[in-house]
């Protein structure tokens, strides 16, 4: 009698556990160290696929539904955290498929990994061209490359006919890499002082100098927010004025507030993800993300949440929870609609989304100057 | 090219500054306990995160936020001396490896109590800039060097002509002889180690308001401090100050000839060439018993 009852019990509790299957997803990004802060926007876009993917009744995949359930290692920046990370999300975990990682050298680490289990990775933030360029078939990204971003920020630079330009670095492959990429498409005679600068370092003080001393119509400055904010009034305070050119990072609500309206007026920065624009998806998304984060939108959330939605996506397309072969090819052959823009991925697994470049006006707002057809004034950026 | 001339020695006096402020507590700390404190750059730090929080929190007045974070970090200075340092006692390698651990301790806990994110320090007062010709500096720049000017002088002062002061250069100089004529050189230990931490303290609160609090804030600063140090000559005060300015007016300077990644290397090479010519550093004199 105690058996049955016993038994009768488990079937209860396996007829439950059924009724709310999981799939774990693996991500991977920084929860500690130097890029935890973009790692917070990357994880706020996760979440809120995830919540949104639950709360809608979770994947189909076979007739069955499974709720998404993010299986998050902080990789700290660190390539050996990461390559560990990936092994254990295919081999412990055994997710079938990875997102995320924000810094391209540990995400050149977890790639060969990803291959080796045949598990797809999904980046979402590095932008390191090479990573990309390595025949990994397991490797996707839905974020534009450097070289991608350089592309669009030249030629609108050219077009302002803002030479020479002078740059300050991150001294690692995102900075070192962006100069050189853009080195090449200006060519050498358009550029002017360049200067790099190690991770944790406050002082930009001497580049200040050089660029005075350079006579640069514009300064690229490609780091984050942080130092970011450090150069611009290190920038402004010896009393340059300077055309400013920023990446990303630097076309936030946040970064206003870090500094003021005064010494950004008239900067200008590459953008993945203009929040306050006038498409339907883009505001949808942004009125979504403030209500759940009570912050502006990032382009690292955008990105992050049309990766999980894509990965989503395939498992359907594919018909798989588990089988990181068949979800991979899904990927390969995927289009989709994305809040960044129109994701497919080409046959090296890069997108091609959309790139702007914002401008700040004096008010604190921002305005859209390129591409040319989606041009708005102050408010829209 | 003379204006960048001078921007650049006003900007390493600035970075020297803080590089002495370290250097004078890791010497004064030495100089007694022949130990060296690895730990002395994240107790800088801890400077900046108390100062933030002092200011923010308790008073909204930065100067006195700044003798706040002087006091609090004495007491946690003298702390560490009673519960770490003086049990180990004797035993210099595991005070080494007892300091290193201290990073790792006291980075995390920064990181769990105010977490990952720079923090940034608001002081309307010295955001003010001021004009030296065509060039221009917020106040908090010349502050930093003013303050240091200021506190060194106070040191030398002090310890050659107060009897506290008196006291601790005996203990230094012969630990069992200042024993002999009645000085607690135990007391003198605590002493060191509290007014080492105050003035690294008093670095991270002066630095915080000009760039960001952040948990590697205070890695350069030590390591350049020591480097200070060994210039200077191994647990000479006066060349923990003449060591921590060259350093930092040398890599200053030297961005105008040589690209900024070499600055570190510059600095480095500038101690190597002048231990290759004085062996003891600029002021070291050889220690007793030493060969």
């Amino acid at each position: 009698m105690l058996m049955r009852l016993v038994i009768l019990l488990a079937a209860c509790i396996a007829a439950t556990a059924a009724a709310q299957d999981k799939v774990a997803v693996g991500i991977v990004t920084s929860l500690t160290g130097p890029m935890a802060p973009p790692g917070k926007f990357q994880m706020n876009g996760f979440n809120l696929a995830a919540e949104e993917i639950n709360g809608a009744g979770g994947i189909t995949v076979g007739g069955r539904k499974y709720m998404v359930d993010l299986k998050v290692y902080d990789t700290r920046a660190n390539p050996a955290e990461g390559a560990s990370a990936m092994q254990r999300l295919a081999t412990v975990d055994k997710v079938p498929v990875v997102l995320g990682e924000l810094h391209s050298g540990v995400a050149g680490a977890e790639a060969p990994v990803a291959q080796d289990y045949g598990v797809p990775l999904i980046l979402t933030v590095p932008t390191g061209p090479n990573l990309t360029e390595q025949g990994n078939r397991f490797l996707f990204r839905v974020n534009a490359s450097n070289d991608q971003l350089n592309l669009a920020l030249v030629d609108f630079i050219q077009k302002q006919g803002w030479a020479p330009l002078s740059f300050i670095a991150w001294n690692n492959d995102a900075g070192r890499g962006g100069v050189n990429g853009m080195k090449k498409l200006l060519g050498d005679a358009k550029t002017g002082y360049v200067g790099y600068f190690n991770v944790g370092e406050v002082d930009f003080s001497s580049h200040v100098s050089n660029i005075r001393a350079s006579n640069a119509r514009a300064v690229m400055l490609f780091m984050d927010e942080e130092p970011g904010s450090l150069a611009i009034k290190q920038l402004r305070d010896a009393g340059l004025k300077t055309q400013l050119i920023g990446t990303l990072a630097m076309g936030s609500d946040r970064f206003l507030k870090r500094l003021d309206a005064d010494r950004l007026a008239g900067m200008v920065q590459y953008n993945a993800f203009p929040p306050n624009a006038d498409t339907p998806r883009i505001r949808s998304f942004s009125e979504r993300y403030k209500k759940k984060f009570g912050e502006e939108a990032h382009g690292f959330a955008a990105q992050s949440y049309d990766g999980l939605m894509m990965a989503a996506a395939a498992m359907q397309k594919a018909g798989t929870v588990s089988d990181g072969k068949k979800l991979r090819d899904a990927l390969a052959g995927l289009e989709h609609d994305g809040v960044i823009g129109r994701i497919r991925f080409d046959a090296k697994g890069q997108a091609n989304p959309p790139v702007y470049v914002t401008q700040w006006c004096a008010n604190g707002m921002r305005r859209i100057l390129y591409p040319e057809s989606l041009k708005a004034d102050c408010g829209a950026g | 090219m003379a204006a960048a001339l001078l921007e650049q020695v006003i900007n390493g006096a600035m970075t020297g500054s803080v590089y002495v402020l370290v250097a004078l507590g890791m010497v004064l700390i030495y100089g007694v306990m022949h130990v060296l404190n690895f730990a002395h750059g994240v107790l800088f730090m801890l400077g900046g995160y108390l100062c933030h929080f002092f200011l923010t929190r308790l008073t909204g007045n930065y100067a006195l936020a700044v003798l706040l974070t002087m006091a609090a970090l004495a007491v946690v200075g003298a702390m560490l001396e009673r519960g770490v340092f003086r049990p180990l006692q004797g035993n210099l390698r595991n005070q080494v490896i007892a300091s290193l651990g201290l990073i790792l301790a006291l980075e995390n806990l920064a990181v769990a109590l105010w977490g990952p994110n720079a923090l940034q320090i608001k002081v309307p007062a010295t955001e003010r800039l001021v004009a030296l010709g065509e060039l221009r500096f917020p106040l908090q720049h010349l502050l930093i060097i003013g303050v240091t000017a200021a506190v060194v002088a106070a040191m030398f002062v002090f310890l050659k002509w107060s009897k506290f002061g008196t006291a601790l250069r005996a203990t230094s100089q012969d630990r069992n002889a200042a024993r002999v004529v009645g000085i607690p050189v135990e007391r003198m230990d605590v002493a060191s180690f509290a007014l080492g931490t105050a003035l690294a303290a008093l670095g991270g609160a002066l630095v915080g308001p000009l760039f960001l609090v952040f948990p590697q804030m205070g890695d350069a600063p030590m390591v350049k401090g020591l480097a200070g140090i060994l210039l200077g000559g191994m647990g000479s005060v006066p060349g923990a100050v003449v060591g921590g300015l060259i350093i930092g007016i040398a890599e200053s300077v030297s961005t105008l000839f040589l690209p900024t990644d070499y600055r570190d290397s510059v600095a480095f090479a500038i101690m190597v060439l002048i231990l290759l010519a004085r062996p003891r550093g600029l002021f070291g004199v050889r220690a007793r018993g030493e060969p």
